[in-house]
């Protein structure tokens, strides 16, 4: 009689199904986090290659003693993960490190496949401050500095630091407001001959006008008067004009106090002493 | 009254297992050897001597990416070879808490800064949450690691039909 062997099947030990079972789940878990660290470099880079298609900070105004540089920047987000809980900051400053003024925006959410347009407003009162006084007569360079933190593909925290200087053109660059002799009038009042020259280096139209007031020593109005403004980008200014004063009043060491009007909005200009 | 049953050798066949020939395995885990080192060090080297070539500081220096593939790939292998025999427990265990060390190695080195070229924008980008996520792969397999080096050491030999059906 012939021995023969039938076959029969037996199950796997427990401690070996279950050792089994945990390789086969480490290397599912690791298969679909390989996808997905892929797919989100594959998104990623497209992301950078399209984002911030239009950004813009160019377009300044004064306006009731407050500069405002405004714009906008368009974040688009073509790759397939959201880009969640997008915050920026920005600080402007001077180039000495004098603050000048801040912004914030967010957060926000951008789903993939779509695109987002953020405004921009950074607002620099002038008023109780040199510095920023100072960007209404001086060219200089301020140091724009941009936190961003964002948090792409729900595991990946992204914190972006933008650094840059530019270039700042004064809209009343080298700002002058002279007072000339005083001269004897026919008809018996004096006037004052009132120079007001500067350059506008500042991106927008000067439209509008440009009013002073003549003061004594003892802070009384002497006079004044007004000088319509329209001025381009890039062209200067330089115009005199007579204030006729008040009888027995005397420009002598007192004040040229003068402002200018744009659009309505008034901003007051630093007074310039009569010697 | 019946004849006797004749008995048959006591060879892995007959037990329901056939390993296969130490050259065949040596074979086999070079040629996984070298696919993996072409997914886990050479194109991982590519990329990072790429970023660098663009004037990027990069996530992690070559010679660790390096060194820390080549040792895996080694355990990998010696793993594969001693599959049959008691040590592919203890070399489970020891491959994937190699994994597991390059993980937190990466770990530490999160978030990855640099600079733009140009130097006007930096960036700090933050991996830890999909490494510590990735780090499940390696803990896995030190449990498993741990089964059977027990299931070995009690009953030796048992695992074989299963992971070398004849």
């Amino acid at each position: 009689m012939a021995a023969s062997i039938v076959p029969t099947y037996r199950r796997p030990p427990a401690i070996y199904r279950v050792a089994r079972a945990l390789r086969w789940t480490g290397i599912i878990v690791l298969v679909l986090l390989i996808i997905y660290a892929g797919s989100v470099a594959y998104s990623a880079y497209e992301v950078a290659h399209a984002s911030i298609q239009s950004r813009s900070l160019s377009a300044v105004s004064v306006q009731n003693g407050v500069i405002q540089i405004s714009g906008s920047f368009t974040l688009s987000n073509p790759g397939i993960y959201p880009i969640a809980g997008l915050a920026l900051s920005a600080s402007v400053a001077n180039d000495s490190g004098v603050h000048l003024g801040a912004v914030s925006v967010g957060p926000e959410t951008i789903a993939g496949h779509s695109s987002a347009l953020f405004p921009i407003v950074i607002s620099l009162p002038i008023a109780g401050s040199d510095a920023a006084e100072s960007l209404l007569f001086e060219d200089q360079y301020i140091e724009v500095a941009a936190w961003a933190n964002v948090t792409y593909a729900y595991l990946f925290p992204l914190a972006v630091t933008l650094l840059e200087t530019r270039s700042w053109g004064a809209p009343f660059e080298g700002f002058q407001a002279t007072v000339g002799r005083p001269v004897l009038n026919n008809n018996g009042t004096v006037s004052v001959p009132v120079t007001v020259s500067f350059s506008n280096h500042a991106s927008f139209l000067e439209d509008g006008a440009l009013t002073f007031t003549v003061e004594s020593a003892g802070q009384a109005t002497c006079g004044g008067g007004s000088f319509p403004i329209d001025v381009p980008p890039g062209d200067s200014y330089d115009q005199t004009q007579d204030a006729t004063l008040s009888t027995g009043c005397s420009p002598v060491g007192g004040e040229l106090l003068s402002s200018f009007t744009i659009d309505g909005s008034t901003t007051s200009l630093p007074p310039e002493p009569i010697p | 009254m019946s004849a006797p049953t004749p008995s048959l050798p006591v060879t892995p066949e007959t037990l329901g297992y056939r390993i296969p020939s130490l050259p065949y395995r040596i074979v086999i885990a070079v040629l996984r050897a070298f696919l993996s080192f072409v997914f886990f060090v050479a194109i991982p080297v590519a990329a990072l001597a790429y970023v660098h070539s663009r004037g990027l500081a990069i996530p992690v220096p070559i010679a660790a990416v390096t060194t820390w593939g080549v040792v895996l790939l080694v355990l990998s292998a010696a793993r594969y070879i001693l599959k049959p025999t008691a040590a592919y427990g203890p070399l489970s265990i020891a491959l994937d808490g190699v994994f597991f060390g390059y993980l937190y190695y990466l770990l530490l080195l999160s978030p990855y800064r640099f600079v733009v070229p140009g130097g006007s924008v930096s960036l700090a980008a933050g991996y830890s949450l999909f490494i510590e996520i990735l780090m499940i792969v390696p803990a896995v397999g030190i449990l498993a690691g741990i089964l059977t080096t027990i299931e070995d050491v009690s009953h030796p030999k048992e695992r074989l039909p299963f992971d070398y059906p004849a």
